[in-house]
């Protein structure tokens, strides 16, 4: 449905976007997670036609954005990240406006609007001017007005950054619930997000792509063997040196005190150590108070991913990608 | 032709929600108003040859002041604000190309401009009452009004789509405005003929003069469209042009 194939857009020399392809098929949410400046916001960009790529393709549905720019645009919905709307203008009025800007036939007009409002949830405050709305609206404002027109494909720049949680939670079940009618490309500088809401990830770090798949599949490929947390009655100073001994296990760290001692394991791929855990314990006398697996979260598959590019490039001075806050980081902004 | 219809409203709407819109309005009305009863009250004393009061009105030197200052102004917004404040994102990644954008807004700035003058539109009603009022010169004054209120505000929605800062839009276009308006002005300076031929093309006091007389050349008419066409063109490179950074 989207098709991306070799961009690449630079600034004043400096290369923000190099090479980036991917494709988001039809009925499919596609996240597009990077730390921040890492070229979400530019890659867009060049996806809606607001910037130029310096190379590279954009296809959407089958149109060329480059030699049809104005048919693509039609086909695509999008919330920029800087959500910027007009203060002075009334929800409806906006979203009346966006549906004649993107020549919605006279006679559908008033029908889709409604449609957009209500499917958003904001149709309770259709008469009120934007300005006097809190963020959530306005962001819901901002996804009713990229889609009155229907698009098949909608591209959402951060679409919940600077929410609060209620609200983050009613804009991530809008997304899903949109997934119906259209097909999805997020980007989100969020962990969580992606795990929760998208089917396919694209993860992109300073300007290339360094890693597509699924949650799953990511997550699978890039860890080793889920773990386990082991928490053990008492002090007990050797666990760990004596557990790291058990066949399998390849790592072992002890942690905290207090009246119990923890250790977190990490196994050999494939390999099951909650039985020979448990022997040891019951074999030494200690009482076993808990025994769990730990998942690896994509949360590691990032942090291990960007470490790795790290030995291999240099420190690239951004920020961990799960700082939730904005670092302010340089991204290419026009 | 509907996105352009729905910018040009939304354009001229949205001068009302800014208080500027209302100073403008004010301090236009009270300069006309002035400017009207200084005039009226001139040719009420005796020894002031006949003249013909509105055809003063079109032509004096604060008409020309007032035009060039109240188009800067009313055009520095149409672009900056929005490549301030970040919605022209959404704009432009909107189906519709960069040059319906420039003609609705100039077009929307346009119609506040004509708006502007609306009320001045009682003061040859007014005087009808007291004495004939030859209706025709007057409507080619208006029209006179309309040409160079669209060729001001066209080189004002040119520097507007320059740059970001509003201040700065309006500075560049009264300095453009200034410079159309002096190259006619020019033509006493210089000597050679076919250049002050050429000149006296430029020259917007002859050609509202014409105007006010009730004569309406084409050359002018055409002149002031070309030229209006010209920085629309310019403004949509502009805008384009931000579409590599």
């Amino acid at each position: 449905m989207l098709e991306v194939d070799a961009l690449r857009k630079s600034f004043y020399g400096t290369l923000a976007v190099d090479d980036v392809s991917f494709r988001v098929e039809s009925g499919e949410i596609l996240g597009f997670l990077g730390p921040n400046g890492a070229g979400k916001t530019t890659t867009m960009r060049m996806i809606t036609g607001f910037l130029e790529p310096n190379a590279g393709r954009v296809t959407v549905d089958g149109v060329d954005a480059a030699k049809k720019p104005r048919e693509a645009r039609a086909r695509i919905g999008y919330l920029p990240e800087t959500l910027a709307l007009y203060p002075e203008m009334r929800v409806r009025e906006y979203v009346r406006f966006r549906a004649e800007l993107c020549g919605v036939p006279r006679r559908e007009t008033k029908a889709r609007v409604d449609d957009a409002l209500a499917t958003c949830f904001v149709d309770d405050v259709a008469s009120k001017p934007i300005g006097n709305l809190s963020k959530g609206y306005r962001q819901r404002v901002g996804l009713a007005a990229a889609l009155v027109h229907a698009p098949q494909v909608l591209v959402l720049d951060e679409p919940t950054v600077g929410l609060d949680p209620r609200q983050i939670v009613k804009v991530r079940d809008l997304i899903r619930d949109l997934k119906k009618d259209h097909t999805i490309l997020l980007s989100t500088h969020i962990l969580p997000e992606v795990e929760l809401v998208c089917d396919r990830v694209v993860i992109i770090d300073r300007g290339k792509i360094v890693a597509t798949g699924t949650p799953e599949t990511l997550r699978q490929q890039l860890t080793q063997a889920p773990g386990l947390a082991v928490a053990i009655q008492g002090e007990v100073p050797d666990a760990d040196g004596i557990l790291r001994k058990l066949p399998g296990v390849v790592r072992a760290a002890r942690i905290g005190a207090g009246g119990e001692t923890r250790v977190l394991l990490e196994a050999e791929r494939g390999a099951d150590l909650r039985e020979a855990v448990f022997r040891e314990c019951v074999a030494r006398g200690w009482t076993l108070l808990e025994l769990a697996p730990r998942q690896a979260t994509l949360e590691d598959v990032f942090v291990r991913l960007l470490a790795t590019r790290e030995a291999e490039h240099g420190p690239g001075g951004e920020g961990l990608p799960t700082a939730v806050e904005e670092t302010g980081s340089g991204e290419a902004r026009s | 032709m509907k996105a352009l219809l729905a910018i040009l409203k939304r354009e001229f709407l949205a001068y009302f929600f800014s208080p500027l819109a209302y100073v403008v309005l004010t301090a236009f009305l009270f300069i006309n108003g002035y400017v009207f009863y200084a005039i009226l009250l001139s040719l009420n004393s005796p020894e002031t040859p006949r003249q013909e009061l509105m055809a003063l009105f079109f032509k004096n030197v604060f008409y020309w002041i007032f035009m060039m200052l109240v188009s800067s102004i009313v055009a520095m917004r149409l672009v900056s604000e929005e490549r301030k404040s970040g919605s022209i994102e959404a704009l432009l990644t909107a189906p519709v190309g960069e040059g319906t954008v420039i003609a609705g807004k100039f077009l929307g700035g346009l119609t506040f401009f004509l708006f502007l003058w609306l009320p001045t539109v009682l003061y040859p009603v007014a005087l009808s009452r007291y004495g004939t009022i030859d209706f025709g010169p007057i409507a080619a004054s208006y029209l006179g009004i309309a040409l160079f209120g669209a060729l001001f505000l066209a080189a004002g929605t040119f520097a507007s789509a320059l740059t970001k800062n509003q201040i700065i839009a309006a500075i560049v276009s009264f300095v453009m405005i200034l410079a159309l308006f002096l190259a006619g002005v020019f033509r006493e300076l210089v000597t050679d003929p076919k250049l002050r031929e050429g000149l006296g093309y430029l020259n917007l006091i002859e050609h509202m003069d014409d105007f006010a007389r009730g004569l309406v050349d084409t050359r002018r008419v055409v002149y002031v469209v070309s030229a209006v066409v010209f920085f629309l063109f310019l403004a949509t490179k502009a805008l384009q042009g931000n579409k590599g950074k």
